[in-house]
């Protein structure tokens, strides 16, 4: 099984560039997914690799074969790739049963009719629907349909498999059942997967690997865990999980602990990270909801980070509540298990969950006016 | 990047199965079969297009004419040609006639896409239907059906004089020709509002109703500024295709000398005994200029305008107001239109062909007679005609089809860097006038190579040619629309799975465009029946086809025999859709 090398990868539609000189590589068996906001050039990177995108500039070389080269005039046509790929829509031929889909890659491989047989046999054994081949894609279900598109590209035994958004087309439920599904077929088989979403939820359960694109430039890749605790840059932050932004100007700095004057409320706060900031530059820290703690006011804690605030609304959603408070004219979102609190509350959160970025952020006018209340 | 070549080292297979190789494709030379294909739909298409445009651009500026030798470069066409001539009146001629009939079809075409779309009418989808009609009648047989009716000695004028003393109308003039072309072209400005109107926002009109404005108020301060761009669109439109038409031109103009541009080409081209090819060739370039101007024009309008409309999102469903009194005045404005414009002069025709003397005068139910039919059958070129524009019509439409979906598919689902401009070339004939087309291919025979050019002319297979030209662009827009409907993601998925350009056409896409190569089977075997301009230039004893053998009897004041040949070119129409229908309907339920 082969490892897929993407370097500076470049694709610009007219004047339009949609990715911005990318480079990562995918190792052999991984599950690498590729996460993003819709528009961000996830689908254009995909089929870069696929072939079906000529990219302006860059490589892309999968176990020692180029398959496309800029710079040398190479290019590999789709159908030499030896890929399997699934799309969101499924594609399946409308025309053709289940059995005559899955038969077509293997007739073009010029593969004995019997071989066939038993290979479209396994493949439909895999994805657990061997009694369904005599139908066409109508009469079957969005699920099985997405399952029989994932035969497909499994069939000839593919090189690398990639998929793109392949359970957006199925209701929520079902959707996180074929996350397990595909999760644990991809590690029967140990095929090297790229997988593209705009979930989250999704690209954190299934990925070994993820890469974080925005606006076509690659923000980040690494394992969901880090992705998720230690975000490369705020918007990374943003994305993955929810967030809360506090501007603010470093009071004092020592040994990875940095004491912050936060904008809004002209509190200082303390936070602990290995980012280097330098006293009165502006900086901004970003808390996960989860991270925060609201307590009734006048509550006896041992943390250094106590701020003083008001509840603004919440909200029980099963598992815990949701509060808005407020911070300054900033809304604050925190989770917590506590039920109940209203009025005058205490925040309170650790130095250590507390992330630092030298950046600022850029809030959307949406984001910023729903996020603002007045004094 | 088409100099791309394809990778020195082989995949490395490290797995266990020996037989899964990744299929291969062969290139001789770094060109692998879909690239020549491409190339090749656009050789050819770019040839069929070219053969009638260069050879008269060539001809503009030689002395001679094509097929002799010893020609010198001249301008000399270009210099009498707007001289002495004669070609100002025509050119007076043209632009009046062009600009009464497209006035005119605006007028009938616009109250009624209104009245039709956005007012409660009853029978409005009958009406709806009923525009379709010119659609299936050509404007050759249309122009008879008038002159029968309401020329100088038709059957309606006759009866009219004898109630009043007089008739207030004069078909042989440009009035006349504008009101009977706009007749047959306000359906393409009906269209043109009609779809308009139907995707227009209703929220507005909403709007405007809360705020207490009444139905007529909507209609003049809502609907019809929303109306602009159609009217716009389809004005160029009727207005070009008024520029070239020959039919009624022909028909009402030669008895009283008015010239337009289409009658002055066959004048001089086919009526002089001693034709001045380079006047003529440089009016055939003059003419070319102006309609493939107009129709880019309209081509770029239309193209901004749906940018536009794309991003407006969703419409909702237009609300139906409701004109009171008023709808019976557009229901009697819309019948008398349906009814005096279309089926009196074609019901009248068809009557002609079963009568010998058709005059309100005599009863001619004394004179039913199936002589006119017996005239036809009687002559073997006769009957010959009627079979070569089946041939042409039926070899035709499956040629042209053909070469339309290849067109297609090389301009809409390939990455061939010349798809667009295979698109443009496949478009280009629609701005050609027919009897130019005719001029043109009959100069290019005299450069056809492998002696085609002495095989080919007066043969049926130039009117396949001369024709399908014609039918291309409408077989294009008719195959391109449900092929755009088909997902990219099915192209995709089988070029993944191993299948190169060529043969995912012809493992995954053939079968799914059959619908949309039946239909434009059918408009290209409508269209082509219908076709005879380009043919006046190139029929010979040998291969005249319905309308040069109607002209020719129409010329020979056989009208009974014209008739009758009209009656049977309609009804091979109407059988023909009508089985066509029928087969289509059966597939769609299989
Ligand atoms: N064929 C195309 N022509 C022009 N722009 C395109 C084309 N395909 C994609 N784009 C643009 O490229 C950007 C990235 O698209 P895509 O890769 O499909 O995003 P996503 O991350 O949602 O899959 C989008 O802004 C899209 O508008
Ligand atoms: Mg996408």
């Amino acid at each position: 099984m082969p490892e897929v090398t993407v370097n500076n990868l470049r694709k610009e539609f007219g004047d339009n560039t949609v990715l911005h000189d990318n480079t990562f590589t995918i190792k052999d068996g991984e599950f690498f997914t590729l996460l993003g906001p819709s528009g961000c050039g996830k689908s254009t990177t995909l089929n870069c690799i696929a072939g079906l995108e000529e990219p302006t500039g860059g490589s892309i070389t999968v176990g020692g074969t180029t398959f496309v080269d800029t710079s040398k005039h190479v290019f590999l046509p789709p159908e030499e790739r030896n890929l399997g790929m699934v799309f969101q829509s499924y594609a399946l031929w409308p025309h053709m049963t289940i059995e005559r889909n899955l038969a077509l890659p293997l007739r073009i491989r010029k593969i004995p009719k019997d071989k066939q047989r038993t290979m479209i046999g396994e493949a439909l054994e895999k994805v657990g629907l061997s009694e369904l081949s005599g139908r066409y894609p109508h009469q079957l279900s969005g699920g099985q349909q997405q399952r029989v598109a994932l035969a497909r590209a499994l069939v000839y035994s593919p090189t690398v498999l990639l998929l793109d958004e392949p359970l957006s087309n199925l209701d929520a439920k079902l959707r996180e059942q074929a996350r397990a599904w595909l999760k644990r077929l991809q590690e029967d088989l140990g095929i090297t997967t790229v997988y593209v979403t705009h979930d989250q939820d999704e690209a954190l359960a299934l990925s070994d690997r993820i890469a974080v694109l925005s606006g076509g430039h690659l923000l980040q890749v690494d394992d969901p865990h880090s992705i998720y605790e230690s975000p490369a840059a705020p918007e990374v932050a943003a994305f993955v999980g929810r967030c809360n932004f506090f501007e603010g100007t470093v009071a004092e700095t020592a040994r990875g602990r940095h004491a912050v004057r936060l904008g809004c409320v002209d509190q200082v706060v303390e936070v602990a990270s290995p980012t280097t900031a330098t006293v009165g530059s502006t900086v901004t820290i970003a808390l996960r909801p989860e991270r925060l703690e609201v307590v009734p006011a006048g509550t006896e804690t041992d943390g250094v980070n106590r701020l003083d605030t008001e509840v603004l609304s919440s909200a029980y959603v099963g598992s815990h509540y949701e509060y808005d408070v407020r911070l300054g004219d900033q809304v604050v979102q925190v989770e917590s298990n506590r039920p109940g609190l209203t009025g005058r509350v205490q925040l309170v959160f650790d130095p250590e969950h507390a992330l630092l970025y030298a950046q600022k952020v850029e809030q959307s006018a949406d984001e910023r006016e729903l996020l603002t209340v007045d004094h | 990047m088409a100099t791309m070549t394809r990778p020195a080292a082989e995949p490395q297979r490290t797995d266990s199965e020996p037989e899964f190789r990744p299929p291969k494709y062969r290139r001789p030379f770094g060109v692998g079969r879909d690239t020549v294909v491409q190339y090749a739909v656009l050789l050819v298409i770019a040839l069929f297009v070219l053969a009638p445009i260069v050879p008269t651009l060539i001809q503009s500026v030689r002395s001679e004419p094509l097929y002799e030798d010893g020609g010198v470069f001249t301008l000399d066409g270009y210099v009498h040609l707007f001289t002495d001539a004669g070609f100002g009146t025509v050119v007076w001629n043209t632009l009046l006639f062009a600009t009464l009939t497209t006035l005119l079809s605006l007028l009938i075409a616009v109250p009624m896409a209104v009245v039709v779309v956005r007012t409660k009418l009853p029978f409005g989808r009958f009406f709806a239907l009923t525009m379709q009609w010119p659609f299936f009648i050509s404007s050759l047989i249309l122009g008879f059906g008038w002159i029968i009716m309401y020329g100088p000695a038709g059957f309606v004028s006759t009866q009219f004089r004898e109630l009043f003393g007089g008739v207030p109308w004069n078909l042989y003039s440009i009035p006349g020709m504008a009101i009977t072309e706009a007749v047959a072209l306000a359906p393409i400005a009906y269209v043109f509002c009609a779809n308009a109107l139907r995707q227009s926002d209703a929220s507005l009109e909403s709007a405007a109703q809360v705020c207490g404005a009444g139905p007529f108020r909507i209609l003049t301060q809502v609907v019809i500024p929303m109306l602009r761009p159609p009217m716009v669109y389809s004005s160029i439109l009727v207005f070009s295709m008024s520029v070239e038409t020959l039919s009624v031109p022909l028909l009402y103009g030669q008895p009283v000398d008015i010239d337009v541009f289409s009658t002055f080409l066959y004048r001089n081209g086919l009526q002089s005994v001693n034709p001045d090819y380079s006047v003529l060739g440089a009016a055939s370039v003059v003419i070319l200029a102006v309609t493939i101007s107009l129709v880019a024009v309209q081509a770029k309008l239309l193209k901004d305008a749906q940018r536009f409309v794309s991003v407006r999102g969703k419409a909702t469903r237009p609300r139906m107001l409701d004109l009171g009194w008023l709808k019976w005045v557009s229901i009697t404005a819309i019948t008398f239109y349906v009814v005096f414009g279309a089926l009196v002069p074609i019901l009248g025709l068809v009557f002609r062909s079963f009568t010998l003397i058709f005059t309100p005068l005599r009863n001619p139910f004394d004179f039913l007679t199936t002589d006119n039919y017996a005239t036809i059958t009687r002559y073997d070129s006769y009957v010959q005609s009627i079979w070569n524009s089946l041939i042409v019509a039926g070899v035709g439409s499956v040629v042209v089809s053909i070469l339309a979906v290849f067109a297609v598919m090389v301009a809409r689902r390939s990455t061939f860097r010349f798809g667009r401009l295979t698109e443009y070339l496949a478009l280009v004939p629609q701005s050609i006038p027919g009897i130019i087309i005719g001029i043109g291919f009959f100069w290019a025979f005299a450069y056809a190579p492998f002696g085609l050019g002495d095989v080919l002319p007066g043969t049926i297979a130039a009117l396949v040619i001369a024709f399908g030209l014609r039918a291309l662009p409408s077989a294009f827009g008719s195959i391109a629309p449900s092929v755009m409907q088909i997902g990219t993601e099915l192209d995709n998925a089988a070029r993944v799975s191993g299948a190169d350009w060529v043969m995912t056409f012809f493992r995954v896409l053939r079968v799914l465009i059959t619908p949309a190569f039946a239909g434009s089977l059918v408009l290209c075997f409508v269209i082509m029946l219908k076709e005879y301009s380009p043919a006046v230039f190139l029929s010979s004893a040998d291969n005249n086809i319905l309308g040069t053998t109607m002209l020719e009897l129409w010329a020979q004041g056989s009208t009974g025999a014209v008739a009758a040949l009209a009656t049977i070119q309609i009804v091979i129409t109407a059988t023909f859709v009508a089985l066509a229908g029928l087969l289509m309907k059966g597939k769609h339920h299989a």
